[in-house]
């Protein structure tokens, strides 16, 4: 199995391997150069008008809405598990505070959804660092029992919790939405959605973006790739994991607030196993501990079961089809595949521009 | 004392079943260092195949029992020629396997629902009647999957401890290169490992859905459990497993009996909290796991 | 019996033997010294098809290797006892040596094997039932040295024997070598150091991954400053 690089010639330092790592995960934009950027921004911007006039419009800026909302979910959790290799599987119960801290707020203590939503990631980081604390000692695979434990834990607990939380056990259905229904005369409140949606997912895309190209997105990597390396250059794993599961946890509560309002309600459904592995499968089909992967695994996987959804009855065998194919097909997933396309067509693009000027 | 007797059966049933799932997950695992998320769904083939067997063209319980557990290893065999051996080993392994057996488990359970519809199905017992402990009475059926249970699991530590091949397997889980070098043929040994697993998946499907009904979901929440026993026992330790199983069955059931039902889960997974936070090494100690 | 022409091989894009050749004829010892990190290890595994070779032949009394296997290579009779002995920790010492007679036609003969095996390392006798991570490093590396004598060797490849060990165990290490090179079976040793050439016929040295010279053990135990660079 391990036949070719069973001992790896220790010349390839591992600050080297690091600085590799480091380069392709910033996909092909090390540097955004800021044409590309502005561009991308105004098509983003325009994007919901020209759907929105499209045939089930409706719907696809929905799907796109919750791209946004899990991707940064997705991202978060990519940054613990891909890039700093520590297994936690407590992101969906994090997201789940996030969601009920507002959610309760609102329904119940009367709060305005626009205020409760900033209390969701607040206590989100608290819950992370509780979840996170007993996770500092434990080794790789242990980590995933104790956070799944957490999980369940929490399942339960939204289930046959005091009333306010658990609804009954169906959870709750009435959470105040952001109110975009009536905004403009009513039909704008999908284009609303997404441009809130945009936004927080653009600002957890960035900070993620920088942390991973700062020295603390190093010292994370160093932590995965060899802890004990890490310690002897001043890395203290403690306080890095600790801010690592603060951090991503803060955008993890924010997505789950805002998933909440726009779906107007949140129930114990969310812990099923079954969206626990979908959200696994966008992180790891897109490429693991790659900056673009989640977000490519993310798309994928909100689009393709949709796209599936022609072949009604078949679509789920499609869909497990193409998932099988895609490992086989591309092992290191599809974000290394896509940014290496994507790197190929800039390098012809400018080809032919080289060759146009005189 | 009644109580005590309801623990301990609900208890050494529990552990059975989730030794037999737990036990093919552990294997992969050692060998292969694989995650299989794809065990679910070989135990719905089990269970399904009886089923259509018995059902469908009147075969008599024990033979199509024993048919369902053959497809399961068959399916096992295939996954493995067509899905693992193309990426075995290559960069980005460890993660393509896992999506490879999540895609493979959703398209098995999709062909299940398919097939068959989503209505539960039942599966009749391959052993009739019931016994008694003392005032209780349980189902035979109970009996057998423990004895079933606790035979294949002897069986199995034979085979592993004594055969030139069960040794082979020990060997390639515990240092592959020296396994290469020995003139093992590790392909052929990961593949005896899958089907042997696929095996054992099926006849838990087999046995447990006489208790537990068929549907295209049922494999799903079995495995997640034998996900737990599987790393609490200790990742790719046989010995650790089939200890990890009979605890965690027994814990889960003096839980129900003692303190209700919605207690078991949760109470499971705080002693398990509990557990890590004081040994962080997992149960026995085997210390850090090198990757998932 | 055993030949290698013109190899070459590494870890992805850093190749690190180029165009090596040498042999190692019927009953021979033969040693290939280098300093570390010049490519020893690179070459047995080359050899026993843990690594592919990029270019080049080898061949095993006329069979080509290059393409074959590692269990292939292992059942043609080449034997390759690694760097860090890589024992079974959780098998005892039985099961170890019984895993280096996996292939069926060793497998038959295992009986007279371990005869010759606790003949050679009686302390592996002593401590049969033991599990092979509680042996001591001396016992590891001759658990080692006795699984790769389990199988039907034509050719017997060590790495590094004495790396690690205390001087005493050392010394009767090398002379049990010499006695298995004695007994028929040929030998191709790798050594960082040339305290213990003469267990050999020839010599080879290696240096960044090539071949530099050859010669008898004898032509280079009278090069004086062959002896300042490698001794000790």
């Amino acid at each position: 199995m391990t036949q070719e690089v069973g001992t790896l010639p220790l010349e390839l330092g591992l600050e080297e391997k690091i600085q590799n790592r480091l380069h392709s995960a910033a996909g092909p934009w090390a540097k955004p150069n800021p044409l590309y950027l502005g561009i991308t921004l105004v098509v983003a911007l325009i994007l919901p008008w020209l759907i929105s006039q499209m045939n089930g419009g409706r719907f696809f800026l929905h799907l796109i809405i919750l791209f946004f909302g899990w991707g940064m979910l997705v991202q978060c959790w990519n940054l613990i598990m891909g890039v700093s290799g520590i297994y936690s599987f407590g992101q969906v119960a994090l997201f789940a505070v996030g969601g009920w801290t507002t959610a309760v707020l609102a329904t119940h203590y009367g709060w305005n959804p626009w205020v409760s939503i900033w209390l969701a990631p607040i206590t989100t980081v608290i819950a992370s660092l509780i979840i996170g604390l007993p996770t500092l000692r434990l080794r790789g695979i242990y980590v995933v029992l104790l956070t799944l434990a957490f999980h369940e834990l929490l399942r339960n607990f939204t289930t046959t919790g005091p009333k306010i939380i658990s609804g009954g056990g169906y959870g709750l259905k009435t959470v105040p939405k952001l109110g975009f229904e009536t905004w403009f005369g009513g039909g704008y409140d999908k284009i609303l959605y997404y441009y809130v949606g945009l936004v927080f997912f653009v600002i957890t895309t960035y900070a993620i973006w920088r942390v991973l190209h700062s020295p603390i997105g190093m010292a994370f990597r160093a932590l995965r790739d060899s802890e004990t390396y890490a310690i002897s250059r001043g890395v203290d794993p403690f306080r890095f994991k600790l801010f690592l599961f603060g951090f991503s946890a803060f955008f993890t509560g924010l997505a789950g607030g805002f998933l909440t309002h726009y779906q107007g309600a949140i129930s114990p459904s969310l812990f099923n196993f079954g969206i626990l592995i979908n959200l696994l499968a966008m992180i790891v089909l897109g490429g693991w501990g790659a900056f673009w992967g989640p977000i490519v695994g993310t798309g994928i996987l909100t689009i393709l079961p949709e796209v599936l959804r022609a072949a009604e009855n078949y679509r789920n065998l499609s869909l497990g089809i193409a998932l099988a194919l895609i490992a086989v097909l591309a092992p290191q997933g599809l974000g290394p595949l896509i940014s290496d396309w994507v790197k190929k067509a800039f390098r012809f693009f400018r080809k032919s521009q080289q060759q146009e000027a005189p | 004392m009644e109580k005590l007797a309801e623990a301990i059966y609900g208890g050494l049933l529990s552990g059975s079943v989730l030794g037999l799932m737990a036990l093919g997950l552990t294997l992969i695992w050692g060998s292969l260092r694989m995650l299989n998320l794809a065990h679910g769904s070989l135990y719905l083939v089990g269970g399904y195949v009886a089923w259509t067997l018995i059902n469908w063209y009147d075969l008599p319980i024990w033979p199509a029992f024993v048919v369902g557990v053959v497809a399961a290893a068959l399916v096992g065999l295939v996954l493995q020629i067509t899905l693992i051996n193309p990426i075995l080993g290559k960069p980005g392994w460890d993660n393509a396997s896992l999506i490879a057996t999540v895609g493979a488990s959703i398209a098995l359970e999709s062909i299940v629902l398919l097939i068959f519809g989503a209505r539960v199905k039942q599966m009749p017992v391959a052993l009739e009647g019931q016994f008694t402990l003392g005032t209780i009475s349980k189902a035979n059926q109970g009996l057998l999957i423990i004895v079933a249970a606790l035979l294949s699991l002897f069986l199995l530590s034979a085979f592993l401890r004594r055969s030139r091949h069960g040794m082979a397997i020990r060997a390639v889980s515990q240092q592959t290169d020296a396994a290469l070098l020995m003139g093992i043929p590790t392909r052929q040994i990961f593949l005896i490992v899958m089907v042997v697993s696929a095996a054992l998946a099926g006849l838990a499907g087999v046995l447990l859905s006489s208790i537990f009904y068929l549907t295209p979901t049922a494999g799903f929440n079995p495995m997640i459990k034998a996900l737990v026993v599987t790393i609490f026992g200790g990742l790719g330790s046989i010995k650790g497993t089939i200890w990890a199983a009979y605890i965690i069955g027994l814990l889960e059931a003096f839980l129900i009996v003692y303190m209700g039902s919605s207690w078991a889960l949760p109470g499971l997974f705080l002693f398990m909290i509990v557990m890590l936070v004081i040994r962080p090494n997992g149960l026995f100690g085997l210390g850090e796991m090198q990757r998932l | 019996m055993l030949k290698v022409t013109d190899l070459h091989a590494g870890y992805g894009d850093s190749e690190v033997l180029h165009s090596l050749s040498l042999h190692v004829d019927e009953g021979e010892a033969v040693i290939v010294l280098g300093p570390n990190g010049h490519g020893k290890t690179t070459l047995l595994r080359a050899i026993s098809g843990l690594l592919r070779p990029t270019a080049g032949n080898v061949e095993l009394n006329g069979t080509s290797l290059s393409h074959l296997r590692a269990e292939e290579i292992v059942a043609a009779g080449v034997i390759h006892i690694p760097q860090g002995d890589l024992v079974f920790p959780e098998m005892t010492v039985m099961e170890n040596l019984l895993m280096g007679a996996y292939r069926i036609e060793a497998w038959r003969e295992r009986k007279q094997k371990f005869e010759q095996v606790f003949h050679l390392f009686p302390i592996l006798a002593e401590r049969k039932n033991q599990l092979a991570r509680s042996l001591s490093g001396g016992e590891r590396r001759m658990l080692a040295l006795g699984r790769g004598l389990m199988g039907k060797a034509q050719i017997l490849m060590i790495d590094e024997p004495s790396l690690g060990l205390a001087p005493l165990i050392i010394e009767q290490l090398y002379e049990t070598i010499k006695e298995i090179n004695q007994s028929g079976l040929s030998i191709l040793l790798v050594d960082e150091n040339a305290d213990h050439i003469t267990v050999a016929d020839r010599v080879y040295l290696l240096e960044s991954g090539v071949l530099v010279r050859e010669g008898s053990a004898e032509e280079m135990l009278r090069d004086e400053a062959l002896l300042a660079t490698y001794l000790g």
